[in-house]
């Protein structure tokens, strides 16, 4: 502890350094002056006086040092020298420097940029109170591979007996259609219980959360508004709380605003309570246990642990297994799994962002030891001075001190800059994140990220300084001995650069194995063929106030009308009504949806393989999107609710139901034999969810028998975004209050499908390519420095009459060994770091020969090339002039 | 061992600069002076290690300087016990006869 008095020196010695060196200065100079009156007092000449008084005092310049080392805040000083001489150094060699801090810049950057996407996603606390604690509740049947089933209202009741959790949420989300003055808007609603909020721990921005009473029967029907809704469609209106909006037919009061946050399960325009939804609110559905459609989540009791609550809400699941055992056969394997909410949030972006950020600190890693390297040649040049340093009394503590000193400067300097690069990569990251997560938008350059930022930054300036700065002072007696200004070449230190070339040849082969391999999976994964003609299809969702169109026989009538305007239309080829088609977003989030299916004359089997994806489509769908008939017909306008029920089948469903027969005329049935459908087609397989997910047994019912369908599906003549509008207005002209929306091509929304892993590969591709120049560069420096070292040696090779060709070869030997070594060990690492990849391949193997062959080849003749650049100097080198320097 | 032995040095030059200030205030070279003739010779302090001790001391607060006049009219820097040294002194003092009694006890046996 120091005292009082030794920090006031502190701060003296700090800020008056000049004044407590004059008085250093001018106390030396009377002491010398007494000691030299001392002497001619006993009787010395003057000269003879100051002399021995000089001698007596001692070194003046070592007395004062030795002063200055006991002051309080002598390290400071120490630090403060050794940054200033740093600095100077860094100016002395500004090419150099810029160099250095452009390479880190740029490593540091993409590391910055990566992490606070991490951060943001990964790693910060949920935005809710003790987001910690939330948990989301899942349902599953593993014999059925169903492992995310929807609650009906029935099963909240039951797991709401629980004893470890503090309530239970239900949550889904419809649209509905929000009706103001004089418009129609179609709103994503969540449909919350009234708790909702408060487990969520969300405090709202103006008015009221829901209140249990809100959630009665015959409460008065509520609504609370998102911060962006608010924003961009209401103005930011303060006085919105008590406007009234028509919904479902019923006025709805806004009660409250929501704060600014990430909304969880999904982004909604609107919130209201169970009461609010037509469909929720049913008694039939109140009542049907098997009405499924909410997901479910909770906050741990204080204290409580996970695992004590899934045991809880497992012997819930037990009960109602024994209890219900139709609903819940044993076979199915029916449970329940409680997950942390965060968990739940960011799985899907866990695996990506992780190799991402893996790639970007193999890509400092390899800055790191590119700088290293150009380090330990600069360095060299300096052997002499810092011998002479050492000498001169510097410690080689010192010495290494310093040189860290000036990397740790270099390398925060293009931290510093990285910071600047940051932001502008952000940008792309978190857009492509948020096809991931809701978490996205929390992602931000924060205080924890500036202190990641200038932690990598000290990290790296002390990894690429560690190297240089003891292979420096290994061997400085030798140095001084050195003759003239050839200055040796360490053993030592060529091995440390060959062997941090081979370091980066690896890494860097490792991050081009994973290009690769991303490019490899991405190219089979766009070779899909989707089963269909996916360019020029235009799409959108029609919605009509289902109030006007409340029977099969409206819906059917309005169904036609817009077809037959629509086919009218110059632009468009043909038209059709479906419930859903292939690539549509919102189909590619929730999966094909699993209805258990039976067969008449067909055992029943009631495990996976009796799932089926359902799917709505009218008259001329499969025509207009050029899925293949295989046998029987299509349906046509005479399959409504007249004509008897039927049903179209894909060939998937047909091998893996029918083998052995012909299934057009067989029937099938989804209430358990009540009613059975007829088959009358085979069509081709689509892939409906995406290009990854392999067609499943999928069923197609006639639009007209099954109710309305939304969507309005047209192939067009002409490019299929431009006659939108015209569509628009003719669909207006039947019903303008008919809301349209999702209005997109199925040609883009193929390739939007396929985003996600391609900004990955794209991403990991900079990467790698980035890290091949980085290492090729290391490569050619390593071999240019060791031409120049030794052009002695080579040009005795010379006049000896060794050709340059064979020297060339030599060298290019020397070079690829380091390259091949280097590649090898690449390839031992990427096999092992394969797994991390594999869960992001489609069809790819992580250890896919190919790739590891041409990865090979390209990395092998551009470091040949990067060998051979640096091999034109040898002729620059003169052999008789080697022979003279001797 | 080594360390042990310079800090008994250490300690022995900062209770001998604490003995010669305990009088009169002084510069440093009389500060070297007075020890030399108050342990008859035994200690010749070298500035090198005299000019340090004083610093040191000076900013622990044991002492204080202030510029004076020396005895042929030079500007000199003169060195003054504060409360804090007057109270080291006492301590380092009872310290110092502490291990003198135990070592003599020690040779003496």
């Amino acid at each position: 502890m120091p005292s009082a008095s030794r920090i006031r020196s502190f701060f003296r010695n700090l800020l008056h350094r000049q004044a407590v060196e004059q008085q250093l200065d001018s106390e030396f100079i009377s002491c010398l002056e007494m000691l030299r009156r001392e002497k001619i007092a006993t009787g010395m000449s003057p000269e003879e006086a100051g002399r021995v008084a000089r001698i007596e005092l001692g070194g003046e310049d070592q007395v004062k040092e030795k002063v200055r080392e006991v002051r309080a805040g002598a390290w400071l000083q120490t630090v403060l020298q050794d940054l200033h001489f740093g600095l100077r150094m860094i100016r002395h060699n500004p090419g150099f420097s810029a160099l250095v801090v452009l390479t880190l810049a740029l490593g540091i950057g993409a590391n910055t940029a990566i992490f606070s996407v991490v951060y943001g996603v990964l790693l910060r606390p949920l935005p809710y109170a003790r987001g910690a604690d939330l948990v989301v509740l899942h349902q599953y049947a593993h014999k059925l591979n169903l492992n995310d089933v929807p609650f009906s209202v029935k099963e909240l009741e039951d797991y709401r007996q629980n004893h470890t959790l503090d309530g239970i949420v239900e949550y889904h989300s419809m649209s509905f259609l929000l009706l103001g003055q004089d418009s129609a808007e179609r709103v994503q609603t969540g449909v919350v219980s009234n708790n909702f909020f408060t487990v969520l721990g969300v405090k709202p921005l103006l008015g009221r959360a829901f209140l249990p009473s809100d959630e009665m029967p015959n409460a008065d029907a509520v609504l609370m508004l998102s911060y962006d809704y608010w924003q961009r469609h209401l103005g930011g209106d303060r006085n919105i709380v008590g406007r009234v909006f028509h919904m479902n037919d019923r006025p709805h009061t806004v009660i409250g605003v929501l704060p600014p946050i990430p909304q969880y399960p999904d982004e909604n325009d609107v919130y209201m309570p169970t009461t609010g939804c037509p469909t929720r609110s049913s008694k039939a559905f109140i009542a049907n246990r098997d009405s499924r459609m909410m997901s479910a989540f909770g906050r741990l009791k204080p204290g409580v642990k996970l695992a004590t609550a899934q045991a809880d809400l497992s012997t819930i699941a037990l009960q109602l297994e024994q209890a219900y055992p139709k609903t819940y056969p044993k076979d199915y394997g029916y449970g329940l799994l409680a997950s942390p909410l965060r968990q739940d949030l960011t799985r899907r972006a866990r695996a990506t962002l992780l190799v991402l950020l893996g790639a970007a600190g193999f890509v400092l890693l390899i800055a790191c030891a590119n700088v290293a390297n150009l380090m330990l040649a600069r360095v060299l040049k300096r052997e002499r001075e810092l011998a002479i340093r050492n000498a001169l009394g510097a410690s080689k503590a010192r010495l290494v001190r310093q040189l860290l000193t000036e990397t740790v400067l270099l390398s925060l300097a293009g931290g510093g800059l990285g910071l600047f690069v940051a932001p502008w990569a952000m940008q792309l990251l978190v857009k492509f994140a948020a096809r991931f997560t809701t978490r996205a938008a929390e992602v931000r350059l924060d205080s924890h990220v500036l202190i990641f930022t200038f932690l990598i930054s000290v990290i790296s300036g002390v990894l690429f300084g560690i190297a240089p700065a003891f292979s420096s002072t290994h061997q400085l007696n030798d140095a001084l001995k050195q003759a003239g200004n050839q200055s040796s070449t360490s053993r030592g230190g060529q091995r440390l650069r060959a062997s941090l070339v081979v370091a980066q040849v690896m890494v860097s082969f490792m991050l081009l194995i994973g290009a690769g391999l991303m490019m490899r999976s991405i190219f089979t994964l766009e070779s899909v063929d989707p089963g269909f003609r996916a360019d020029r299809v235009l799409t959108m969702r029609l919605s009509p106030n289902f109030t006007r169109y409340n029977d099969n026989k409206k819906a059917t009538a309005l169904m036609q009308e817009v077809l037959r305007r629509v086919n009218a239309l110059g632009g468009v080829e043909s038209a059709a009504i479906a419930s859903s088609f292939p690539f549509n977003p919102g189909g590619i989030v929730s999966g094909p949806n699993q209805n258990l299916v039976q067969v008449q004359g067909h055992s029943e089997s009631g495990d996976a393989g009796a799932m089926v994806d359902t799917m709505n489509a009218g008259p001329g769908y499969f025509e207009t999107l050029r899925q293949p008939l295989i046998a029987g017909r299509t349906f046509s306008d005479h399959d409504d609710d007249k004509a008897p029920t039927v049903a179209i089948i894909n060939q998937t469903m047909a091998a893996h139901r029918f083998p052995n027969e012909d299934p057009i005329g067989k029937r099938i049935s989804f209430d358990k034999g009540e009613n059975w459908i007829q088959i009358v087609g085979i069509i081709g397989d689509a892939h409906e969810y995406g290009l990854a997910k392999t067609p499943e047994d999928s069923v197609y019912l006639p639009a007209y028998q099954a109710g309305f369908g939304s969507r309005l599906v047209m192939r067009t003549a002409v490019d299929p975004l431009s006659i939108a509008g015209t569509v628009r207005s003719t669909v207006h002209s039947i019903d303008p209050q008919i809301a349209i929306d999702q209005v997109n091509s199925i040609e883009r929304l193929q390739q939007e499908s396929v985003a996600s892993p391609r900004t990955t590969t794209i991403l990991l591709s900079i990467f790698a390519l980035l890290a091949l120049a980085i290492s090729a560069t290391g490569i050619a420096g390593v071999m240019a420095l060791s031409i120049s070292q030794r052009s002695h040696e080579l040009g005795i090779r010379m006049a000896l009459g060794q050709s340059r060709r064979s020297i060339v070869q030599m060298l290019l030997h020397q070079g690829l060994s380091l390259a091949a070594a280097g590649t090898i060990l690449g390839i031992v690492g990427a096999l092992a770091l394969g797994r991390l990849l594999a869960s992001l391949l489609f069809h790819t193997s992580a250890s896919d020969g190919m790739t590891f062959v041409a990865v090979s080849l390209v990395f092998l003749s551009v470091a040949g090339v990067a060998c051979l650049l640096p091999a034109r100097r040898i002729t620059l080198i003169d052999p008789s002039s080697a022979l003279r320097q001797e | 061992m080594a360390q042990e032995q310079t800090t008994l040095l250490q300690g022995t030059l900062d209770l001998l600069i604490l003995k010669s200030l305990a009088l009169e205030e002084m510069h440093g070279l009389g500060v070297a002076r007075r020890v030399e003739q108050i342990t008859g010779g035994t200690f010749q302090v070298k500035p090198g290690s005299l000019f340090p001790s004083l610093h040191r001391m000076e900013e622990e607060g044991w002492l204080s300087s202030s510029w004076g006049e020396s005895e042929n009219n030079r500007k000199a820097k003169y060195y003054k016990l504060t409360k804090t040294g007057r109270r080291q002194l006492e301590t380092e003092t009872e310290r110092w006869q502490k291990i003198a009694l135990a070592i003599g006890q020690a040779l003496a046996t």
